[in-house]
């Protein structure tokens, strides 16, 4: 055995370490969303939601579902020694991130017809889409770092835990906003 | 040799590719069956959960590749 099949070794054993670190983790930060999410049917039903726009709602939803398309391209594209095709699907990705996180912050709280201490309804909406609008943050900046290692070719077809850990990460916080778009947009009618 | 490897892995990523592009569509059609139901009938709360729950399976297997969690150390793509 060399040195470098050695070391690849070691590295695939630390990456399946990471990974089940990563998953813990995703996975206690998945109970504090249903927490929230919880609290939205327990609080409001199923008969009512916020008053929110539900067009705003479907275009940000559609921004995250593509980013998330974008990411799997940008991983599968490293994952197979495609550098550049990784760089344009990173770029993508937090392009539609920062695009989300206006959509949301920048324009839905903006128009929003309430303010977080009007109701229920109205601080359930702004608890659950800032913290999901704060870990979209974090994915961005995570994203920011990746594409920056990236571009100085850190990452190779074997060694690229960075960008997997950055790619579940950006999955999960679309997983936990699929939960929340009908929650929020769809189901009930709006209450004020 | 080295040449039918690299077209093996050109190969085993244009499939890669396929199968994220099937996603996006599978969720994009979902998505946009949600809304009709928003639109329509709010009050069906049940098949609105289904589908978030449909779609999110998706993401889970495909894009966070679960299964890669119990493959060990041999899973890298």
């Amino acid at each position: 055995m060399t040195a470098h099949t050695s070391t690849l070794a070691e590295y695939q054993r630390k990456t399946a370490a990471n990974r089940l670190g990563l998953w813990l983790f995703i996975l206690s930060d998945a109970f504090v969303f249903a927490g929230l999410y919880v609290s939205r049917f327990y609080l409001l039903g199923t008969g009512s939601r916020p008053e929110v726009n539900q067009l705003v709602g479907l275009i940000v939803t559609s921004v995250l579902l593509l980013s998330s398309f974008f990411m799997n391209r940008a991983e599968t594209a490293m994952a197979h020694g495609d550098r550049k095709t990784f760089l344009n699907g990173t770029l993508i990705t937090l392009i539609l991130g920062t695009l989300f996180l206006i959509g949301v912050v920048g324009v839905e709280w903006r128009i929003a017809p309430f303010g977080p201490g009007d109701g229920a309804a109205a601080s359930l909406f702004y608890a659950m889409t800032g913290f999901h609008a704060f870990h979209v943050l974090t994915g961005v900046i995570f994203l920011a770092v990746v594409y920056r290692n990236g571009r100085k070719g850190l990452y190779s077809a074997e060694r690229h835990w960075a960008v997997e850990a950055c790619a579940v990460y950006w999955h999960f916080i679309d997983v936990v906003w699929i939960f929340f778009y009908p929650a929020l947009y769809l189901i009930g009618s709006a209450v004020h | 040799m080295e040449e039918q490897n690299d077209s093996k892995m050109e190969d085993k990523k244009k499939e890669a590719f396929r199968v994220g592009l099937g996603v996006l569509i599978l969720l994009v059609v979902f998505t946009l069956g949600e809304y009709w139901i928003g639109s329509v009938a709010s009050v069906w709360w049940a098949p609105l959960l289904l589908i978030a729950a449909l779609k999110a399976f998706l993401v889970v297997r495909d894009y966070m590749h679960l299964p890669r969690l119990f493959a060990g150390e041999e899973a890298s793509e």
